[in-house]
C-alpha cells in the first residue's frame, strides 16, 4: 500500500538485484489517489475517493516478457511478485517466436520529478470542490427554460511512482491531473440536442482554471447546446474544411500518430517504410511531446520551441517559464524509466519519426522516445502518445475563412478512431457552412472521415493560433491513458459525413 | 461496517472484489507477454443523515480498510442530504423477489464457475493464445494480428450492509481478443477486432474468434467505392452493439430518464420500435458474460423484459431511484468495487428471430452488410454517423463487393421503426448477446 518514500526505494532497489535468470528487472511502485465529484439536475449523482497503490514488476527471461502485479508492498510480497513473473516470462520460452534482443539504453532518467502546480489539489478543501461542481451545474441549467438536463464532473488523479530497473533508471515522481466538463442537454417538443465544454490538464487548481472561469464552462455549454437545438442535419459530401485547434489535435492523434506506435508499424500500419517519405503538405509539422505548453507554441509568442528543459542527475524539475498550464497528456520520465522529450514525427510534410518503447527503438536502431506508459500499478507499459499536436503556421484565421468558397468550419472536438489503412474518424460537436468567404448557419455536429495522408496532404493552410483542447477523457488501448492534443486552426480536404 | 456506523454513519455498506488472473498478450503476429496479477478492491458506502460518501482501497488489509471507512464519512459530511439515499433491507429483497415470476430467489446463478477453472495452468493459458494466434496466422498468409489477448479469471466478489443484506459468489470467466488486419503487397485492408469469453473451460473457442477475425480481414481486401446512397443496412452484433445498444441502454436507465435526457420517457406501454424486437436484460443467462447472483447493492439479478415485440415494458433501477419513482428495484445496480453502485444494463439480450443471415441478405435491394462501425453515436437525441468498417456492398439480394470510403448516418429511433429483418444467429458480447438485424432508410455517402 501507500509507503514511506525511502523504504519503498530501498526495497525495490534490493529486490530488482534478486532476479534470478532474468535478464532484466524493472520494478514500478505507483501509489494512484482519484476523487471525482458528479452533480446532475441539483443532486450528488456521485462522490468517491479511491486508492489504487502496489507495485508492477516486468522481467526478461530469455527474451520473453512477465509481469506480475502486487498490492502488498512487503519485502516477502515483492519477492514473490518478482518470483511469479519470472515463472510467468518462462512459460513463455517454447511459444514464443521472436525474442527479445535488446533493449535500448540510452535517456534513461535519474532523479526525482515532481509536476508544476499552481494550486496543489491536497491542499484545496473538498468542499471547494463539491461547490464548483454544484455551482456550475446549477449555471448550466438554469441557462434557459430549454435546458432539461445538466451535469458537470470534477476528477483528479494523483500518482505517486518510483520507477527502477536493472539498466539504472532510478525515478521517484510525483503527477497531478485534474479535469472539469460540463454537459447540457436542450429539449423542445421531440428535439434534443446537447453539448459540452471541459478543460483538462497536468497541474494544480489553479492551472485547471487558469483561462477559464468554472462557471464559463458551463454557459458555452448550455449556450451550444440551445443553439443545436434546432439546427439542420449537414448533408455528407467530400469537401473544404477548416479544423479549430481541438480537431487538429484529434486528427494529429488518430490520423497520424496511431499510426506511427512503433509496436503498430511493426504489424504492419500503413506507414511501415514511409520514414524520410512525404506523408504531409509541406506546411505540416507534427510533434508528440512529453511537455506541453500552449504560449510557447503559438507563432504570434515569442518563442515557438520546447519550453522546458527536462534535468536529471538527482535534481527536482521545475518550470521558470511560465504560469500557463501544462497540457493533460504531460509527462516527464515515462513508465520504463525513461526522458519523455519531443519527438518530431512530422517534418515540413515528411515523415521523420516513430514513437518508441526501448524495445522497438532497439530493434529500429534509434533512441527511446519516452512514450511508455502503464496506466495503473498492474498494467504492463505499452506505447502510447503524450500531446500530439501541429505546430502553427502563418496565416490569420479571418483570412482562412475569407478564402473559402465552399466549405465548412468544424469545433468541438468529440472521440475518434484510427485504422489500419490510414483510414481515420473524428466525431464534433459544431459546423458552420462557409459559403463565399463567410461563416453560415450553425448545423448539427456529425462526423469526418478520410485517408490519413490524402487529408494531411491537402493542407494547404496552417493558422497562427495554438491551443490544447483534447484534454478530457481518455485514450483507450487495452489500458487508459490521459493524452492531450492541438495546434493552430488548419484548412484541409476531407469527408464529411451527413444524411443523403 | 461496524466503523461506520461508530462514526455516525446510519448504513453503511461494503463490496469487495478480488481476482485472480493469468494473461498473455499477443503483439506483431507473436505472443508477447505472460501475465499473473492477484487483486483486491473494497468499496465502503456509507449513508451520513442521508447523505453519500464513498471510498475504495485495494488491499483487504485492516487498517487501509478503516483509513478508507474515515475517508467516506468525511465525504459524506460534506455532501448535500439526499431523502432518495438509502440502502436495501432484507425486505426490499423479498418484495422485489415477490414482483417477478423470473426472480432467482437469491440462489446462486448455477453455471458461472467452473472448477475446472482452478486447474489451468499458466502453461495452458499461452497455449490458448498460441492457438488463437495461429489458427488466425494460418487461415491465409496475407492476415497479421495486431494485438490480441487470452485472459482466465477466477473472481471471488461479497457484499454486506449494515440492514443485513449479504451475499457471496465464486465466478470464473475466460476472455480473448484479436485484433489485426490483411496485407496484400502495398494494400492494408481495415482493422477487424473479434472477442469471445464464456464462464466454462469447455467453452472456450478461440479457433471459431479468429477464423472469424481472419475471414472478415481478407474478405475486406480489394475493396470499391460506391456512389451515395439511401438504403438498407445489415448490421452485425458488433455494429448494433456499438449504435443500437448504446442508445437504447442510455434510454432505459432511470437516471437518464428521471433528468428528462430519455427518449424513452413517458413512453412506458407505447411501441418504440419495430414489433421484430424483443430485448432483456438479463444477468441470469449464464452464457452472458455479464452473469452474476446479485447486483452492486446485493439485491437478487432477475431476467427483466424491457421491449416486448416493440412495446416498451420498463426502466431499469437500483434502489435509488427506484425510491425516486416510488418502484421496486429491477436489480439494475451496476458498478466496480471502486465505485458506487449506479444504474446499469447486465447482459443486454435481444431475441433471436428466425431468419438466417442468407435469407437476410437476399431481402435487400440496395444494402450495406456492416460488421463494425467506427464513429459517434449521440444517445439523446439518437443520431449516429461514422465509418463503415469490413462493408460488404449488397444489391438485389447478393453481395457483391466490399466497400471502402463509406460514412453512414442516421437516427437510431428512426431505425428501430424501420427493422425488417433480426437473424436467428447471435453472439456473444461482454455485455450483451446480439443478432444481426436489417434496417431499412439509411443514409451511405461516398468519399
Amino acid at each position: 500500500m501507500a509507503a514511506d518514500s525511502s523504504y519503498i526505494f530501498d526495497d525495490l532497489k534490493s529486490l530488482i538485484s534478486k532476479g534470478k535468470g532474468a535478464t532484466y528487472v524493472e520494478a514500478r511502485y505507483q501509489s494512484r489517489v482519484t476523487n471525482e465529484i458528479a452533480f446532475s439536475n441539483g443532486e450528488l449523482e456521485r462522490i468517491r475517493n479511491a486508492v489504487n497503490s502496489g507495485c508492477g514488476i516486468r522481467v526478461l527471461v530469455d527474451g520473453c516478457w512477465g509481469f506480475s502485479g502486487t498490492s502488498n508492498v512487503s519485502k516477502s510480497a515483492l519477492q514473490e511478485s518478482l518470483v511469479d513473473a519470472i515463472s510467468a516470462a518462462k512459460a513463455l520460452a517454447f511459444t514464443k517466436k521472436n525474442k527479445v534482443k535488446g533493449l535500448a539504453e540510452s535517456r534513461l532518467a535519474k532523479g526525482l520529478f515532481k509536476t508544476k502546480v499552481n494550486g496543489d489539489l491536497d491542499s484545496i478543501d473538498i468542499e471547494q470542490k463539491v461547490k464548483i461542481t454544484k455551482d456550475s451545474e446549477e449555471q448550466a441549467r438554469k441557462y434557459s427554460s430549454t435546458i432539461k438536463s445538466a451535469s458537470c464532473l470534477y476528477h483528479e488523479i494523483l500518482d505517486h511512482k518510483i520507477i527502477l530497473n536493472t539498466d539504472g533508471s532510478e525515478v521517484e515522481l510525483f503527477d497531478s491531473k485534474p479535469e472539469f466538463n460540463v454537459i447540457s442537454v436542450a429539449r423542445e417538443g421531440v428535439k434534443s440536442s446537447s453539448a459540452s465544454e471541459g478543460v483538462g490538464v497536468t497541474g494544480g487548481w489553479d492551472d485547471l482554471f487558469y483561462s477559464r472561469d468554472h462557471l464559463d464552462y458551463a454557459t458555452q455549454a448550455s449556450h451550444k447546446a440551445v443553439k443545436l437545438l434546432y439546427a439542420k442535419h449537414v448533408i455528407g459530401e467530400r469537401t473544404n474544411v477548416i479544423l479549430d485547434p481541438g480537431m487538429v489535435g484529434l486528427i494529429s492523434h488518430e490520423a497520424i500518430g496511431h499510426m506511427v506506435e512503433a509496436d503498430f508499424v511493426l504489424s504492419g500500419s500503413a506507414v511501415k517504410d514511409m520514414i524520410g517519405k512525404r506523408v504531409a503538405s509541406e506546411l505540416v509539422n507534427l510533434v508528440d511531446s512529453g511537455s506541453g505548453i500552449a504560449s510557447g507554441r503559438s507563432r504570434r509568442g515569442s518563442n515557438s520551441s520546447n519550453s522546458k528543459s527536462i534535468s536529471s542527475n538527482n535534481s527536482t524539475h521545475s518550470s521558470s517559464y511560465t504560469n500557463m498550464p501544462d497540457a493533460a497528456g504531460t509527462i516527464q520520465v515515462d513508465d520504463e524509466g525513461v526522458l519523455a522529450g519531443e519527438t518530431v514525427i512530422v517534418k515540413n510534410g515528411i515523415l521523420s519519426s516513430f514513437l518508441h518503447n526501448r524495445e522497438t527503438a532497439y530493434l529500429f536502431d534509434t533512441a527511446p522516445t519516452g512514450n511508455a506508459r502503464a496506466f495503473e500499478y498492474n498494467d504492463e507499459p505499452l506505447i502510447r502518445m503524450r500531446n500530439t499536436f501541429i505546430e502553427s503556421g502563418n496565416d490569420k484565421v479571418d483570412e482562412m475563412i475569407s478564402e473559402t468558397k465552399h466549405g465548412y468550419l468544424i469545433k468541438g472536438a468529440r472521440n475518434g478512431q484510427a485504422d489500419a489503412n490510414g483510414e481515420f474518424m473524428f466525431g464534433f460537436q459544431e459546423i458552420y457552412a462557409i459559403e463565399k468567404g463567410e461563416v453560415r448557419d450553425l448545423m448539427q455536429g456529425a462526423s469526418v472521415s478520410g485517408n490519413a495522408f490524402d487529408v494531411l496532404k491537402s493542407v494547404d493552410m496552417v493558422g497562427l493560433d495554438f491551443d490544447f483542447d483534447i484534454g478530457t477523457g481518455y485514450c483507450g488501448k487495452f489500458q487508459p491513458a490521459k493524452v492531450d492534443g492541438g495546434g493552430p486552426h488548419i484548412r484541409c480536404t476531407a469527408i464529411v459525413g451527413g444524411l443523403q | 461496517m461496524r466503523k461506520a456506523q461508530e462514526n455516525g454513519a446510519q448504513e453503511a455498506e461494503a463490496y469487495a472484489v478480488s481476482n485472480k488472473e493469468a494473461e498473455v498478450f499477443i503483439e506483431n503476429n507473436d505472443l508477447k507477454q505472460s501475465k499473473s496479477d492477484k487483486t483486491d478492491a473494497v468499496g465502503i458506502r456509507v449513508f451520513l443523515n442521508k447523505a453519500l460518501g464513498f471510498s475504495s482501497v485495494n488491499t483487504f488489509q485492516r487498517k487501509y480498510v478503516e483509513q478508507a471507512v474515515l475517508k467516506a464519512i468525511k465525504l459524506a459530511k460534506i455532501s448535500p442530504a439526499d431523502k432518495f439515499n438509502s440502502m436495501p433491507d432484507i425486505a426490499n429483497i423479498s418484495n422485489s423477489e415477490s414482483r417477478t415470476s423470473n426472480a432467482n430467489n437469491g440462489q446462486k446463478l448455477d453455471g458461472i464457475y467452473d472448477k475446472n477453472a482452478e486447474t489451468v495452468s499458466p502453461s495452458e493459458v499461452i497455449n490458448m493464445a498460441a492457438d488463437m494466434l495461429d489458427s488466425a496466422t494460418s487461415f491465409d498468409e496475407r492476415v497479421s494480428v495486431d494485438s490480441g489477448n487470452f485472459a482466465s479469471s477466477v473472481i471471488s466478489h461479497v457484499l454486506l450492509n449494515s440492514n443485513g443484506v449479504s451475499a457471496k459468489e465464486m465466478i470464473t470467466l475466460f476472455n480473448w481478443s484479436i485484433m489485426g488486419m490483411a496485407i496484400d503487397g502495398p494494400e492494408t485492408s481495415n482493422f477487424d477486432f473479434q472477442f469471445g469469453g464464456t464462464h466454462y473451460v469447455k467453452g472456450i473457442n478461440v479457433r471459431s474468434t479468429a477464423r472469424e477475425f481472419a475471414q472478415t480481414v481478407v474478405n475486406s481486401l480489394r475493396p470499391q467505392k460506391v456512389d451515395s446512397f439511401k438504403g438498407q443496412a445489415l448490421l452485425n452484433p458488433s455494429a448494433i452493439n456499438e449504435i443500437i445498444q448504446e442508445v437504447i441502454a442510455y434510454s432505459i436507465n432511470s437516471q437518464i430518464v428521471q433528468k428528462e435526457s430519455s427518449q424513452f420517457g413517458g413512453k412506458i406501454g407505447e411501441s418504440v420500435s419495430s414489433d421484430l424486437l424483443t430485448l432483456e436484460d438479463d444477468a441470469t443467462n449464464i452464457d452472458g458474460l455479464a452473469a452474476s447472483s446479485f447486483d452492486r447493492e446485493g439485491i437478487p439479478h432477475r431476467r427483466n423484459v424491457i421491449i416486448e415485440k416493440g412495446i416498451l415494458k420498463t426502466y431499469i433501477y437500483n434502489t435509488y431511484t427506484s425510491n425516486k419513482d416510488d418502484k421496486y428495484t429491477t436489480g439494475n445496480a451496476g458498478g466496480s468495487a471502486k465505485h458506487p453502485p449506479s444504474v446499469s444494463t447486465t447482459n443486454m439480450i435481444v431475441k433471436a428471430d428466425v431468419s438466417d443471415i442468407h435469407e437476410l441478405i437476399k431481402g435487400i435491394t440496395q444494402g450495406i452488410l456492416i460488421n463494425r462501425f467506427s464513429g459517434n453515436v449521440n444517445p439523446v437525441n439518437g443520431d449516429f454517423s461514422g465509418v463503415v468498417k469490413g462493408g460488404q456492398y449488397i444489391k438485389n439480394g447478393e453481395i457483391q463487393y466490399p466497400v471502402k470510403e463509406l460514412m453512414m448516418a442516421g437516427n437510431v429511433f428512426a431505425a428501430l421503426k424501420n427493422i425488417i429483418g433480426v437473424s436467428k444467429e447471435t453472439k456473444i458480447m461482454s455485455d450483451a448477446i446480439l443478432p444481426y438485424i436489417a434496417f431499412d432508410n439509411i443514409s451511405f455517402t461516398a468519399g
